[in-house]
């Protein structure tokens, strides 16, 4: 192990701490993420309109307000289904891909960006629109050198709700399209 | 290439040099996915859920990682006095920090040094016993990603499991630690090579309103079962298990010239 500690470090002194403020990483494009979590596997995309009906019982059972966008779903060639989604908690936003499985169990989670912000006054849906149409390859890169921080990270609560609510879209709405696209396959293969 | 997936009731990201490994870095998530299998408390059906509920009434045969963490668990206990206690899990149910599994009733709760090793693979304990491997396993999944990325032929890159990070290769990675008066705030420590650090503290437990999970296994009275730290504390080792373990240890003696930390050749950094 080589340590070169920073010189205040070693002298014990005060040390100067800079302020994150809004700390965001970009980890893998949603092609990427594609990818890895169907790999070799066809991705058909897949809008659904969420019904008001519909977004109140996702929030019902995730306890999720922030409405949910039904742009961001694929059908993969298998029956499984990739949905791209938003958590929006008071400190952070993350941006993550679910794979589920024909079955509807959930395959796999793989986050493509993490938004860490300390705007402690700003009311939730304002922190959210500063984000609004962003994608990966927009430049909110802030503090892009902030890498490795050596304390705890923000727990991942609000992604498991996330994804329950997430299940509840695929037992609501995606379960049953899943099966007449099926059927339609068979019969094809007849 | 950088990934990052919750794991560990966290999030845990890799980096790697090279822009192409992606299944290098699938089978070191799954060793990460593996040690939560094993290890974690929230399921009642891991390996731990299974020797806390059955190993003072029978042998448990348990997988080797889980063998080789509860071994280093002992070995810190010992090293430490035992100030490092994974016997505190009922601590951290009381508190509402994990959940209730088993009903213990008129027992005396064991801690990890009732648990002794019939074969490599194989653990009995003298008395019953609330294992939790929350304050080691995460360091230890950290050790092992880099073991598999390293196996795949990854020649340099980190692991970051919520703070418990581990670099190896020619990497010299910076490193930052949150200022424990205002978590947004970060301290510049300076740069690490090949080697693993891991912090912890209370500032997020503070700010959600939480009692401390920092348990002092040695604690008198009650009121002094969760201890109230201030600072930050962070300890620098080869290997993450170390880091991990050892950051209760600074936690709670309050000292970074504890014995404890040369004698696994670690360093402890205070922040307070």
């Amino acid at each position: 192990m080589i340590w070169k500690p920073s010189p205040l470090a070693v002298l014990g002194l005060a040390m100067i701490s800079a302020p994150i403020v809004t700390q965001a990483k970009i980890y893998v494009s949603v092609e990427q993420a594609q990818k890895i979590l169907f790999p070799n596997k066809a991705l058909l995309k897949n809008p659904i309109i969420i019904t008001g009906d519909l977004q109140d019982k996702m929030r019902a059972a995730s306890s999720i307000r922030h409405p949910f966008q039904g742009d961001r779903i694929w059908k993969a060639s298998d029956g499984g289904w990739l949905v791209i989604d938003e958590v929006v908690g008071k400190h952070e936003m993350i941006t993550y891909a679910a794979a589920i499985n024909p079955n509807g169990s959930i395959a796999g989670i793989e986050i493509l960006k993490y938004v860490e912000s300390y705007g402690y006054e700003v009311a939730e849906p304002q922190w959210r629109k500063q984000f609004i149409g962003k994608t990966v390859n927009d430049p909110i890169k802030l503090n892009q050198d902030i890498q490795n921080i050596g304390g705890a990270t923000l727990s991942c609560k609000h992604l498991t709700d996330g994804v329950k609510r997430i299940t509840v879209l695929y037992e609501l709405a995606l379960k049953n399209s899943a099966s007449s696209a099926t059927s339609t396959h068979m019969s094809t293969a007849k | 290439m950088i990934r990052c997936k919750p794991l560990l009731g966290t999030f845990v990201e890799i980096s790697i040099k090279e822009d192409d490994g992606q299944e290098a870095i699938d089978n070191a998530f799954l060793a990460i996915q593996r040690v939560h299998d094993l290890m974690g408390f929230h399921n009642p059906k891991s390996e731990l859920s299974r020797m806390n509920e059955r190993a003072h009434l029978e042998a448990v045969e348990i997988h080797a990682w889980t063998a080789q963490v509860i071994q280093i668990a002992k070995e810190i206990h010992l090293a430490s006095n035992g100030l490092f206690d994974c016997g505190i899990g009922h601590r951290l149910v009381e508190a509402g920090l994990l959940p209730r599994h088993i009903t213990f009733t008129n027992h005396e709760l064991g801690g990890i040094e009732d648990i002794h090793f019939l074969a490599p693979d194989l653990i009995k304990s003298t008395r019953p016993v609330c294992l939790d491997l929350g304050g080691i396993a995460k360091g230890y999944a950290v050790d092992m990603a880099v073991r598999v990325l390293l196996s795949e032929g990854i020649s340099s890159g980190s692991v970051n499991a919520g703070g418990d990070l581990r670099v190896f290769g020619d990497t010299f990675l910076p490193i930052q630690i949150r200022n424990p008066e205002s978590p947004e705030k970060l301290i510049d420590i300076g740069y690490l090579e090949n080697g693993a650090i891991a912090t912890s503290s209370l500032y997020f437990a503070k700010r959600d309103h939480q009692q401390s999970h920092i348990i002092n296994p040695l604690a008198q009275n009650p009121s002094a079962i969760h201890a109230e730290v201030f600072g930050s504390y962070s300890v620098l080792a080869k290997e993450c298990v170390y880091a991990d373990a050892l950051t209760k240890v600074l936690a709670l003696s309050n000292n970074e010239h504890h014995p404890c930390f040369s004698y696994f050749s670690a360093q402890a950094l205070r922040i307070v």
